[in-house]
């Protein structure tokens, strides 16, 4: 018994005490430079207020204790093997607490492998795919809803359109989607939503990421007569392929292209005329911002960059914010602790619902209503669905193919 | 499906490839050199025009001297300071390619450094409005790059057989060591052909920004196309890489009727292989510079 007493004081006695910490640290990397330089651009800027904030109220409130916030921010070139390195780097030699995303389904998909093998808590708002929260990693909490939404969003408002004679019930629909995970989700959104409903697909084609020439492929959308023309793209695919739409004398009572549609700089390389009422659906709209904690995002974010947040910066806050809330409730910058605290969360938001979970049973990605807009004559993209926060009806059928 | 307006679509698209091919053609037939840098120049002619036409509000078309000139300049300062320097022949492929990839990724790097990778695009009254012929459209801008692809066409044909430099050209394509004996300045050909190569690749950076949006990494898709155009031509044959830039567009355009769309990029690359296997010198064997 003496022994074991003893051997239990040694054991006490050699334990190094563990040393305060100092702060809380948080890893990141973005593809500051590379293919997606100019979004990445945009989620450090919502990054960095984040922390900012958190760190004006003296830092994070762990267990009674404020903890300052320590980002280390890298870019990870675009490249999916600098964003692995890179976090296996902040994890093993850094040894950061946890883990914000990159952008980009592709680089989120690989590095938060990475985060998962570590233990890691990794919280992300740029990778949508759902193929990503597919493998059920326990580790991993994404903020982007997932794209099949974006699809039953634009449907929603579509179909209300319908149904209030807008539109010819069965309307045809061009689909057209980019062949990666983005577009195949997409499409898996319009088809499952019209299952029943007054909608005919009559062209169902996809096309390669980056694409030069559009011409055939919309010979065959011009063929096939249909009502709704409804593609998803990204920026530089939505101007090549819009300005042949245009050139193409192309017109459809509905026109989207998924989530782009409202940039200005697609309205300054097609002309303002050319984008008039076309119809994309968004993670978040900066006019949701009336209010609470939109409200007060909308002004911070305003005040620090002289400008208007887009839904990249909103999401990119609030992931860091959820990890912040999720570290304050845990009491404890301990990685395990502060995973289940996320994998439980349920908070206020800024997001489209108002409010914030990682669902277990959908690999714990949230999940909230798309914000569909309209681009306006005036130059303006009002909200047009959901109802419940929509500020205008939106126009249908497109006046322009009536000119 | 119109097949007369995928006709129109395959004619105005291959007015983009042969203007795109023409320049890396042109090296190759004379310096034996695959200029990896051809990517890079096209895209340092989209920004040129574009930062012309958006800070100076010069019309793009107006600004083609000037672009064609920048290129020609580059190129023939790139080959001065850095080309030469390489073995001739086969003993210098592998590093001109890996010399020459390193000045593309430079000029790449610069790229973002200087303009982010904001995606940018050149609008211009007539970018977005089309000639209609019944149910045909066809978009002026296309129609401005076949244009100037079929003067562009006619241009070398005049230089290469009508002017002393366009002979001389020719000869050094055909044998360096002789030209030097007669008393060809063999190491200018090499440079102004460097440059002329250059030129065209600049000219069609800017007519490609017309048409589509681009961003630094803007001229990867551009030089692959270049390459499988210039290679079923047959290596250094001028009017090969026009007649293969038609075949290539119809193969892609007319692949829409039988595969998926996102297919029809890779048909290229097939008949590329096919090319290869069956007529390893081009589908067009004669060459007119060497």
């Amino acid at each position: 018994m003496r022994k074991v007493l003893l051997l239990t004081v040694l054991v006490f006695a050699c334990k190094k005490s563990e040393p305060a910490k100092a702060a809380f640290l948080v890893g990141a990397t973005l593809p500051l430079t590379g293919a997606e330089a100019r979004i990445g651009g945009f989620y450090k800027e919502g990054y960095e207020l984040a922390v900012e904030q958190a760190n004006a109220k003296g830092g994070l409130d762990v267990g009674g204790k404020k903890l300052p916030v320590t980002l280390t921010l890298l870019d990870d070139t675009s490249a999916q093997a600098t964003a692995v390195s890179l976090a296996d780097r902040m994890i093993n030699s850094d040894k950061v607490d946890a883990l914000l995303g990159t952008y980009s389904s592709h680089l989120v998909e690989a590095q938060s492998a990475i985060a998962e093998e570590n233990k890691v808590p990794y919280v992300n708002g740029g990778g949508g795919a759902t193929d990503i929260y597919r493998r059920k990693y326990k580790y991993l909490f994404g903020l982007m809803a997932p794209v099949e939404l974006l699809g039953e969003a634009l449907m929603g408002w579509i179909e209300e359109q319908q149904v209030s004679g807008k539109l010819p019930k069965p309307s045809k629909i061009a689909l057209v989607w980019e062949n990666t995970a983005h577009g195949k989700d997409f499409r898996k959104g319009i088809v499952e939503f019209i299952k029943g409903k007054g909608f005919e697909i009559v062209v169902d084609e996809s096309f390669e990421l980056n694409a030069k020439d559009f011409s055939a492929l919309l010979n065959k959308v011009k063929a096939a007569n249909a009502d709704l023309f409804l593609a998803d793209a990204h920026l530089p695919d939505y101007i090549t392929m819009h300005r042949q739409y245009v050139t193409s004398g192309l017109c459809h009572k509905v026109v989207s292209y998924g989530a782009r549609g409202s940039e200005k700089g697609a309205a300054d390389a097609l002309g303002a005329k050319n984008v008039e009422y076309v119809l994309s659906a968004v993670w978040w709209n900066r006019q949701l911002g009336t209010k609470g904690l939109t409200k007060d995002f909308v002004d911070a974010f305003q005040a620090k960059y002289k400008r208007a947040p887009e839904w990249y910066q909103a999401l990119a806050y609030e992931t860091a914010r959820a990890l912040f809330t999720a570290v304050q409730q845990a009491g404890s910058t301990d990685r395990e602790k502060v995973r289940e605290k996320l994998a439980a969360l349920s908070v206020d938001s800024i997001l489209p619902e108002g409010k914030l979970s990682f669902p277990e049973a959908l690999g714990q990605q949230a999940h909230y209503a798309f914000v569909v807009q309209q681009n306006q004559p005036d130059g303006t993209s009002p909200i047009v669905w959901p109802k419940t926060v929509a500020n205008s009806a939106g126009v249908a059928p497109n006046p322009a193919c009536a000119r | 499906m119109r097949l007369l307006d995928l006709l129109a679509s395959a004619v105005l698209l291959a007015g983009l490839y042969a203007t795109m091919a023409y320049g890396l053609g042109i090296i190759y037939g004379v310096l034996r050199i695959v200029n990896l840098a051809h990517g890079g120049v096209i895209m340092a002619g989209a920004y040129l025009g574009w930062a012309l036409h958006r800070w100076l509000g010069i019309d793009p078309l107006l600004t083609l001297p000037f672009v064609a000139a920048f290129g020609f300049g580059f190129g023939w300062a790139l080959y001065r300071v850095v080309v030469r320097h390489l073995p001739r022949g086969a003993a210098g492929g592998v590093q001109s390619l890996l010399l020459l990839f390193g000045v593309w990724l430079v000029m790449r790097n610069a790229a973002y450094l200087l303009f982010s990778g904001d995606d940018q695009a050149i609008r211009t009254d007539w970018s977005t409005r089309a000639l209609r012929l019944g149910e045909i459209s066809l978009p002026y801008s296309r129609m401005v790059v076949f244009a100037i692809a079929m003067l562009t066409l006619g241009g070398l044909h005049l230089l290469l057989n009508r002017t002393f430099i366009g002979k001389a050209i020719r000869a050094v394509a055909q044998n360096p060591d002789s030209c030097t004996r007669v008393g060809i300045d063999v190491e200018r050909i090499y440079a102004i052909t460097f440059g002329l190569g250059s030129a065209l690749a600049a000219l069609a950076g800017i007519l490609g920004a017309t048409i589509f949006s681009f961003s630094p990494s803007f001229g990867t898709t551009e030089l692959l196309k270049s390459f499988v155009v210039v290679v079923m031509g047959g290596l250094g044959s001028v009017w090969g890489t026009a007649a293969a830039a038609f075949v290539l567009a119809c193969a892609e355009v007319f692949a829409i009727l039988e595969i998926p769309s996102y297919l029809t990029g890779a048909v290229g690359f097939v008949l590329l292989v096919l090319v290869l296997v069956v007529r390893p010198g081009g589908l067009f064997g004669r060459k007119v510079l060497g």
